[in-house]
């Protein structure tokens, strides 16, 4: 748990730290890593050979081919769809990702929440302009636990293309996985709080005369107790 | 204890409690005969001071923005980027000087380091052959892709990828953006959009006799086209295809995850519009609209083919060099918040388009934010000041994109206007004036003269411009807000581009409270003495009600 907690703490200060203008310069210092950006895209921090630090070897290989696009758009409500939205693979294994855009747009597939130390900013990243294709490779550690995947244009997670990556047992599926997990506010989610006080007033009122109506009964029952 | 003792104590404290009860109810509750009521048994109580005596409006300090941040990354100097010379920006907030370089110079020209810089991806503005043999290309491909910006999500009451238009004002908006690889914002802790991602959509700039092509590539969940609207363009493209952008005369939509291509090669010269024709009482209102000049032609004239968030041009055209010291693109334009709320109301698509299509009417809205380049007063004088000294000469092209007219003011001068929709005007009809009316879609071409002669300008100062019709200049209603600008001559400018000024307190503008309405029925927050008294009062009713049910229950037991 506390692991957990420095690995956050860790993520927040790099990413205070990080913005565009610095890709660069981390391209010089991780040069295993870093960015290979072409005409057609780009991968972001492929990394087939170093392993976690909770990891010995690499204990299983899995290679995923991932179409995207509104062709792959069959659940209601989704514009942007992928062919599968969940990736399950074992602790400590090197998974291959061959994303393939049938759009003719740009699209994205973007993995979150890996260790700082071995992926900058805690990303794995696939870009693929409309039409083209990109592959790329990471090693996950050894615990358990649930990793977010999505394509970060604007709009583009919340029209449908989020996926999970389950490492071991995973820890507990994602919020509005499309097909996987229910929305976390409902088509109307958005909708203004209404913050009239006389409401809010009358139900502190009613709140409060419930608890001492409760515990008064109860003391009173102890006392009748008592008597009989 | 007795039955008759156990009887008397709870019907004590029964009527103690009730007695207590009615006591604390807050008197704001009585309904108005019973106050009389009680005024006339009791005699009225007595005056007291009202608890505020005025009408200050009560703001939390740490909501209070910064009205200049500084300039860490030294974009508003001068440089010379991959040989492109870009102007200084004296105002507070500069555009990215390597986007400046990378569009001047075609994302295809750069390095790539400036290109890693810029953030755009090596597409994005391509330059190809010089076809007059005059030193520039003449060959230009643009792509440009759909954002959606402070748009809704299914885990977040907050819009997504913000973009304020003032403290605290994040209407859902569309916008055309130029191609950038990597995330829609910041970073992947931020929720706020790349400085690039922003209204309006960007002035695009091409020279007359150009081969254009612009590439929409549709990233965004509805349907949309691109309208040339006063650029030389043909109705059908060299594939014999629709190149209106007119979805019931010339083509069908291009479609989310699509791209399609229009072509023009346009004869004239002018400042011009674009904007998306689908469903316009919706689409062009949220945010699919930018300005289109078209140069005229210049031997070695390199264009800054995209001005992003409009304003000051930091690399203008050989034309405009020889007649103006300074260019700025003023983008001006309205929107309806209950429009633009609607696609943070719902995360699926149908329901979006059934709500703004269907639900929305424009004939029974009213609007309420008023925009000079993407965003509303406080945010204008960041980013948008017209920045002169005495005795130059500054173009100022003027785009209305809303749905209502303007009714343009400058204070302490008076411009000339030089071109009318593109189209330039003869010495005799050149006219002088300190209000321009531009309506929707129009441009005027404005010729600021800084000299002090009591007609072109009464001297130095901070003078506002902005629209004369009053709601233009407020934020829903409530001012100073809307599109209020000005034009700032250098001498009142300090260090960090901020206006010298010697009237209100500005921290007050800056902060989301001044902005935010009072919720009618009484939206403030409950005072602590009243929310001990409705807690005491809670109380109250429930030790009256749990010792009568002990009352009733001691009653009738065992009888």
């Amino acid at each position: 748990m506390s692991t957990r907690c420095i690995a956050f703490f860790v993520t927040v200060i790099t990413s205070v730290l990080w913005f565009p203008g610095l890709v660069f310069s981390q391209h010089e210092h991780h040069h295993h890593h870093g960015m290979n950006v072409d005409a057609d895209g780009m991968v972001m921090n492929h990394n087939a050979t170093e392993l976690p630090l909770d990891c010995a070897e690499i204990s299983s290989t899995y290679e995923f081919t991932v179409r995207v696009g509104t062709s792959h758009a069959s659940l209601p409500g989704v514009v942007f769809g992928m062919s599968q939205h969940e990736f399950a693979v074992a602790p400590c294994s090197l998974v291959t990702i061959n994303f393939v855009n049938e759009d003719e747009i740009r699209h994205q597939f973007m993995v979150h929440g890996l260790p700082m130390y071995l992926y900058p900013q805690g990303m794995f990243h696939l870009e693929a302009a409309g039409g083209t294709e990109r592959s790329g490779s990471f090693i996950v550690p050894g615990d358990d636990q649930t990793y977010l995947i999505h394509c970060d244009m604007a709009q583009h997670m919340e029209k449908g293309m989020k996926a999970q990556l389950v490492v071991g047992a995973g820890s507990g599926d994602l919020w509005s996985v499309p097909g996987i997990s229910q929305n976390f506010l409902n088509n109307s989610g958005l909708g203004t709080v209404s913050r009239n006080k006389g409401v809010l007033g009358a139900l502190l009122v009613a709140i409060m005369a419930i608890m001492s109506f409760l515990v008064l009964l109860y003391l009173g029952k102890g006392e009748q107790n008592g008597i009989e | 204890m007795k039955k008759t003792g156990k009887l008397a104590v709870s019907a004590a404290v029964a009527a103690s409690a009730i007695i207590i009860s009615i006591m604390l109810i807050p008197p704001q509750w009585y309904s108005d005969n019973l106050r009389m009521r009680l005024g006339e048994w009791f005699g009225a109580p007595e005056y007291r001071l009202p608890e505020s005596a005025s009408t200050t409006l009560e703001l939390n300090p740490d909501e209070t923005e910064e009205a200049c941040p500084e300039d860490l990354a030294g974009w508003r100097n001068e440089a010379v980027i991959e040989q492109v010379t870009i102007a200084a920006v004296p105002g507070c907030k500069a555009d990215n000087p390597y986007a400046v370089a990378a569009f001047v110079r075609g994302t295809n020209n750069v390095s790539e380091q400036t290109l890693m810089r810029s953030g755009l991806t090596p597409d994005a503005v391509v330059k190809g052959r010089d076809l007059d043999g005059d030193g520039d290309p003449d060959e230009i491909h643009i792509r440009l892709e759909v954002v959606e910006l402070n748009g809704g999500s299914p885990e977040s009451g907050e819009p997504v990828v913000q973009y304020s238009i003032a403290p605290g004002v994040t209407p859902g908006l569309w916008v055309f953006a130029p191609k950038m690889l990597g995330m829609a914002t910041e970073n992947f802790e931020s929720n706020r959009a790349r400085e690039m991602l922003r209204s309006p959509s960007p002035t695009i700039r091409v020279e007359e006799g150009d081969r254009v092509f612009i590439t929409l590539e549709n990233s965004h969940y509805m349907p949309h086209t691109m309208h040339f609207h006063g650029v030389d363009h043909p109705f059908l493209d060299g594939n014999g295809e629709g190149n209106d952008g007119v979805p019931i005369t010339s083509e069908m939509p291009v479609q989310p995850g699509q791209a399609r291509t229009y072509e023009m090669q346009p004869r004239q010269p002018g400042t011009m519009f674009y904007h998306c024709h689908v469903q316009v009482q919706v689409h062009v209102l949220m945010g699919l609209q930018g300005m289109f000049v078209v140069e005229e032609n210049r031997p070695n004239n390199w264009l800054q083919t995209m001005n992003i968030g409009a304003g000051q041009v930091r690399a203008s055209s050989r034309a405009v060099r020889e007649e103006y010291d300074s260019e700025h693109d003023l983008h001006y334009t309205n929107l309806y918040s209950e429009l633009n709320s609607r696609v943070q109301q719902s995360n699926d698509a149908e329901a979006i388009t059934h709500s703004v299509n269907r639900l929305f009417n424009i004939t029974e809205a009213s609007s309420d934010y008023f925009l000079l380049n993407g965003r509303s007063f406080p945010y204008t004088f960041q980013e948008s000041l017209v920045v002169v000294r005495p005795d130059q000469r500054s173009k100022l092209r003027v785009v209305n994109g809303g749905s209502t007219g303007i009714a343009l003011h400058t204070h302490g001068h008076k411009v000339t206007a030089t071109h009318f929709d593109g189209v330039e005007l003869n010495s005799a009809s050149r006219i002088i004036r300190d209000v321009f009316w531009i309506a929707s879609a129009q441009r005027v071409d404005l010729e600021l003269d800084t000299r002090n002669d009591g007609l072109h300008s009464y001297g130095s100062g901070v003078w506002l411009l902005h629209d004369h019709q009053e709601q233009g200049v407020t934020n829903d209603g409530i001012g100073p807000g809307g599109n209020v600008g000005a034009i700032v001559y250098e001498e009142f400018l300090d260090e960090s581009g901020w206006p010298t000024m010697y009237g209100e307190d500005w921290s007050q503008f800056f902060n989301p409270g001044y902005y935010r309405r009072p919720v009618p029925g009484g939206g403030e927050v409950i005072s602590s003495g009243m929310l001990l008294r409705l807690i005491a009062l809670g109380m109250a009713l429930g030790v009256a009600a749990a010792s009568l049910t002990t009352l009733f229950r001691v009653a009738f037991k065992n009888r």
